[in-house]
Parts: C-alpha cells; structure tokens; sequence
C-alpha cells in the first residue's frame, strides 16, 4: 500500500537555554515527567494518529537520542515497511553540508522523501510537549483543499511577542505569518507542526534553497514565499496542552504541570498514552520515614525522606530525613541525608551530599551543578543562595 | 555457554488455587510488578543462557499473553532464544518438577541442541540463583545429578548433562520415576548425586499463606535488596505506565508500589500492583492489591488480596488475618450491602 503520510520530526535542537541539562544530549532527549524524554511526545502522538513512516532529523549531540530510539520498537515503528529512521547530516559527491534551518533539514532529506513518496509531509518539532491527534489534523487539511496547514494555539495576548503568529481571516485562512510581532493582529502562535502536500512543498524546497538570501526556516520563509506565490494555507486551531520547554524554568513549570489536576496534561489517560523505553526496575519501596504529598514517583525509587510537590524519576534513592520541595529529581539521583532542596531541578545522576541545602525563598529555579556544590563546601556548608 | 534451561510452568500448586483460577502458578502476580515466571527467567539469561523450553499447563492465556516471544528477556533471537513447549493433551499440570511424559513430546528440543548441559527449574521457587556458578560446582563434583538446596530447602533446580537427560526420557517408565524432582528424591541408581549450596533471596511460593508472608517480607527494604540487585535485574513484560502519582491527603508509609496508581488514600504495609486506584479516605493496611484494581472512598481493609481488576465499592469494611487474608477473586465487584 502507498504510504499516504510521512512524518518529519525535526530533533537537532540545542536547546542552549537549557543550560547544563544539554551540553552533552539534544533537547529532544531531555528527561521530563519522571520517565519519559521530550521526544516520547511527537512520536507517541505518531502512533496514535497512526503515522507509522517517521524520519528523526539529528544534528546536535545525536548519540543518545540514535540510541534511545533504536529500531523504534516502544513506538510499534520497528516495521518492514516505513518504520523510524534517522536522518543525520551526511557527505555527498557535492560535498559535506549540515543542516542549516529547519527547512534545509527536510531539503537535504528530499531523496528519503521521494522514496517513500506519500500524499503529504507533516513536519514535527522534536521540542514539544502535547498531546495531539495528527489524523484530525490530516482531515482538516483534506477538507480544506490546503497545500499546507499550520497547528495553531491561542497564547495570551501578552505572551504573542515570544510567538511566531498567524494572521488569519474568518475562515482560517492565513493571510499573514509574523514572527514574535511586537503589535500582534492575532493570537494564534504556530505550534511548529506544519502538513504540506508533498509535491508542493518539494517545489518550494527546491526554490528555497535557490534563494541564498533565505535562512531556510519554514516559518521565515516557506510560508511567506508560499503566501507571496498565492497558496491556500489555513490554520487548524488545536486546543489543549501544548508547551515549549526552552529553558530551566519551562521545563521545571512542565513538571509541575503534571501535579496540577486542571492543568491539561493528564499522563495516565490510558487512552493517549505516552510510550517510552521502559527501563526494568523493581516496584518504588516508601518506608516507615518516607513522605510523599502531591508528587509523582517512578519505579526503582526508595524514598525515606519527604517529598511534596514533585516529580521523581526513576531509580531514585532519598534518604532519611531529606527534605525536598517543588523539585524535579531527575534519574538515579542520590538525596543525602538531611539534604533541603526546593525549586530545583536535579540533573540525572547528581549526588547531593548530606545536609546540603538551598535556601531560595522567592528566588527563580536551580539547575543543579557542581560547581554549586563545590561553593556550599567551600562556603562552609552554609545554605546555598540561589539569589546570589 | 553450555548450559541450556528447561522452565516447567506446569507444576501444580494446590495450596495456591484461589489465585489460580485463571492462571498458572507460573503467571501467578508477585512483588507488585512481576509475574513469579520473571524471576526464573530473569536468573536463566542473567547467567547467560540463551536457550530456554517452557512447559505452560492449562490455563495458559495468561502465561503467553506475558512471555509472548520472549522479548522482554531478550529471548526473541533468530538462534536459539524462547520455545513454549505446551502438552499435547490440556491437563492441569503435574505434581512435580521436570516430568518426563512432558519431555518425551518434546524430545526434539532436548536432543537437537547443541548445549552440552541442562538446568530443569521452576516458577515458584523465587530467588537469584546464578546457574553458571551452579553448573561450574556441577562440572568439579563429577556427579551425574546437582540439586541447588538453601540449608534444608530445595530450589527445585537440577543440572545434568543433557546426554544423561536424553537417556532418562527413554528409560523413565522402565524406571518407575515421573520426574527429575521424583529422581532425585528417590536417589535411584546407578546414578550419583550432589548437591549445590545457593545463599541468598529465597521464597518458596506453594500456599496462599506463604504468598502473603514472602510478599509482606519485601516490605523489609533489607530483604527487598537481596532480591533486587541491580547487576540482576529481574526483567518482565514493560506496560507503559506513568509514573505513580500521589495526590494530596495521601499516606505512604512502608509501602511496596509498582507505576501507574493513583493514591489518595492511606497505604501502610501493603504492596500495589500496576495502576491501582486508592480514593480518598480509603485504608490499606496489610494488603496486595493487584493490577488495576480500585478502592473506593473510605474503604476499610487490612489482610486482604484483591487479584487483578477487583473493584471495591465506597465505604466497604474488610478484615483478615495474617493467618487466613481474605482473597477477592480476579474482577470482582465488591458492594457493601455485599459485606456486611
């Protein structure tokens, strides 16, 4: 049977805001809910809407993410037709280039593209957290007789200059696409997940990457160049959660979003559920010391000490008499004894030794680091300032 | 390796039935996570055997629904990896391990491998034997039959050559013997025997008794780390669940958790299964509760093992005993009016 979709997942994202968290795995790869990876997020969506052909377009630090992925068994792509594959920047006989925006990304792939030669290309960011049926969003775009549609969420209005919006008229279609405006028309930000029909898109690909002038970026010059030429681009709205998770206090506020019932981001809905790889680990063990309160903890944990208000990843062992507050605990995190942690993110791994401690009252999130550690020793073990 | 593994699922455990209804022993829930199966199979590839016979009994849907091919212990290899060697006639199972009228439908196995060795092992026996070392006491003793024992008790695991193997399924009926358990117990000649001193984890499953006590144990953080290691993980079938989440008013306390629950309401010295849903002011006390099963609001229970899919109504009161827990089948519906 002819493929009638392939999706693109764009992951060769730094992610830099993310500061420490990234320096040695893209940001498709960061740890989030307590055992899931960003990326778990667009390929469960592709499960579910029953895309199975996924191409996953690295560049940065790719090593653990070609790994976590594998063959894509936890996503049911390890199929002989279509399936993940992945697509890393690559020497030619014109040369050796890398990817260079988001749409010379998926240029450079043309040849993977018209292998598989669907109906339609629906381009994926690797950066997201959401929940979305991408099949809808397909029978949208096929009732809309669109050569490209773009997913849309309103933002508050306030927010529209951290944005790229979309213009539209009263029948969706987009008249303009204006990136962070500082006097927005519209709040209806792009979500980054574009559907093209592929021969068209191939014809602006090609044109795209003619003009030296562009910076080969869907959103700062496809659409523009698409709406100049007098295409038919609509907006399908989404509603629901969707975040960007670019920096330590995004990723951090995500976390908590899971700890918070009207939020919108509901994990255990068995019927959108988040696949990953499962590591095998024992059951969590809370013992006679152990508290927890408003909290998410995954397997292998042994908690003695308390815990309110946050997520714990796997493999965790909190010891008696720590403290731990609106943190996120990321894997095999050892929490010494009598160690005071709030609003901090704790990278995979860490050991916070005994009686360390953050005072950080009102102050922004920690990411947690060495060197912080080595300044609480050398300040004499008093509690760190995370305001300083 | 030269070592390859018979796993007989099919020994029967009468003191078990009422968790055995629609399984076998071999697939009956453990340690909130596990099947009893898992650990046999984790201790068969954490000592690096790669061939490995099933024998399932009737009711085995649940038991291949978990195994499947084998995946999750990495046993799904193109060479060698996971058979399921099921009895041609649908009886109950036998009363000892390693029959060999089960072995004779499946001499094929037996005979066409390469593997110079043979451990015959069973599901409830739980524990993290590490059959390499068992094999290496083997192959220095010279004797023709290894029993691994613990002080008094017997693991029910036996190694051989598979050469000695191939010669029992001939003679075993000449021989008036039905199992290699039955061999060894009547210590039949010519051959010798000897025995293999495993220390560490051990829990002998054969009673519903020794299921909640063995269960309660691992409440013990000492005793749940001699069983779980982390250079032997025990592997299982992988669901996909959530992390567990605590919501606010929760009490935690020397709990046993596996991932996807939904806790709100008290759970003191109990272990939970996947996805288990404790509502507000409900008490668990001294419980297993299996997968997926709900207790509703202001629930009163203390020895008590609710099996997969049990759903208790708000306000329900049940009390067992540590000698005698009362067991809710696999789906039931618990009312009040029902209690009493």
């Amino acid at each position: 049977m002819k493929t009638e979709i392939v999706a693109m997942l764009l992951a060769g994202g730094q992610g830099s805001r993310l500061k420490s968290l990234t320096y040695n795995i893209a940001k498709p790869a960061i740890p989030f809910g307590g055992k899931y990876r960003i990326i778990d997020f667009p390929l469960s969506n592709c499960m579910h809407s029953e895309i199975h052909t996924v191409g996953v377009l690295t560049q940065y630090q790719p090593h653990v993410l070609h790994n976590y992925i594998g063959l894509g068994t936890p996503w049911d792509l390890d199929r002989r037709n279509g399936g993940v594959t992945m697509l890393t920047p690559y020497a030619a006989m014109s040369g050796i280039r890398w990817y260079d925006g988001t749409a010379n990304a998926i240029y450079q792939n043309i040849k993977f593209l018209m292998g598989h030669d669907p109906e339609y290309v629906i381009i994926l960011s690797g950066d997201h957290i959401y929940k979305m049926d991408y099949g809808m969003m397909l029978d949208f775009h096929k009732e809309q007789q669109a050569d490209a549609t773009i997913s849309v969420i309103e933002v508050p209005w306030e927010e529209t200059n951290r944005f790229g919006i979309m213009n539209t008229d009263e029948n969706m279609n987009i008249t303009e696409f204006v990136e962070k405006p500082k006097d927005a028309k519209s709040n209806l930000a792009s979500m980054g997940v574009y559907i093209f029909n592929w021969q068209k898109l191939k014809d602006y690909l090609i044109m795209d990457n003619e003009n030296e002038d562009s910076s080969h970026d869907f959103g700062h010059d496809i659409i523009p160049l698409m709406l100049g030429k007098g295409e038919k681009l609509v907006a399908y709205p989404y509603k629901g959660y969707w975040k960007d998770v670019g920096t330590v206090e995004s990723l951090w506020e995500a976390n908590m979003d899971l700890l918070n019932p009207d939020s919108g981001l509901n994990l255990h809905d068995s019927a959108w559920r988040i696949f990953s790889s499962n590591p095998q680990l024992p059951p969590q063990v809370i013992t006679e010391t152990g508290y927890v309160q408003e909290s998410f903890i995954n397997e292998g944990c042994v908690i003695e000490g308390r815990i309110t208000k946050s997520v714990v990843f796997q493999d965790v062992y909190v010891k008696e008499g720590a403290i731990i507050e609106d943190c996120v605990i990321m894997s095999g995190v050892v929490v010494g004894n009598g160690a005071k942690l709030s609003r901090a993110i704790v990278p995979p791994s860490f050991n916070v030794p005994d009686n360390f401690e953050i005072d950080n009252p009102e102050g922004g999130i920690i990411l947690l680091t060495d060197e912080i550690v080595e300044k609480w020793k050398g300040s004499g073990e008093h509690a760190f300032d995370g305001n300083r | 390796m030269r070592l390859m593994a018979i796993v007989d699922a099919a020994v029967r455990m009468p003191g078990l039935e009422d968790l055995t209804m629609y399984r076998s022993t071999a697939s009956v829930p453990f340690a909130g996570r596990y099947r009893l199966i898992d650990f046999t199979l984790s201790n068969v590839v954490n000592s690096g055997i790669s061939s490995v016979g099933i024998f399932p009994t009737n009711p085995f849907v649940s038991l291949l629904d978990h195994v499947g091919m084998g995946k999750s212990w990495d046993l799904d290899r193109r060479k060698d990896g996971l058979f399921l060697l099921p009895p041609s006639q649908l009886t109950g199972g036998h009363m000892s391990v390693g029959a060999f009228a089960v072995m004779e439908e499946h001499r094929a196995f037996i005979t066409k491998s390469r593997r110079q060795y043979v451990v015959i092992t069973n599901c409830y026996t739980v524990s993290q034997i590490k059959y390499h070392k068992m094999l290496q006491a083997h192959i220095e003793s010279g004797v023709d039959i290894t029993e691994a024992v613990s002080g008094d008790i017997s693991l029910k695991s036996y190694i051989m050559s598979r050469e000695l193997l191939m010669e029992l399924v001939d003679v075993y009926k000449e021989k008036r013997i039905i199992s290699v358990e039955d061999l060894v117990n009547l210590k039949k000649k010519p051959y010798t025997y000897g025995r293999y001193e495993y220390e560490g984890y051990l829990a002998v499953i054969d009673s519903v008794q020794s299921y909640f006590h063995e269960s309660m144990a691992l409440l013990d953080v000492e005793r749940w780390g001699e069983l779980f290691l982390h250079e032997c993980p025990i592997f299982t079938k992988v669901k996909d669940e959530p992390p567990t989440r605590y919501l606010k008013g929760s009490l935690v306390k020397r709990a046993l958790l596996a991932n996807g629950g939904t806790i709100e309401g008290s759970v003191t010295e109990s272990i939970l299964g996947r996805a288990v849903m404790v509502r507000k002011n409900a008490k668990v006390d001294h419980c297993i509760i299996m997968q997926k099963c709900v207790i509703g609001e202001g629930c009163d229970l203390s020895y008590v093992i609710a099996d997969k899919d049990v759903h208790i109504e708000s306000g329900v009161v049940l009390h067992g005993t540590k000698e005698n827990p009362v067991v809710l089948r696999k789906g039931e519906r618990v009312l009040k009016e029902e209690v009493g």
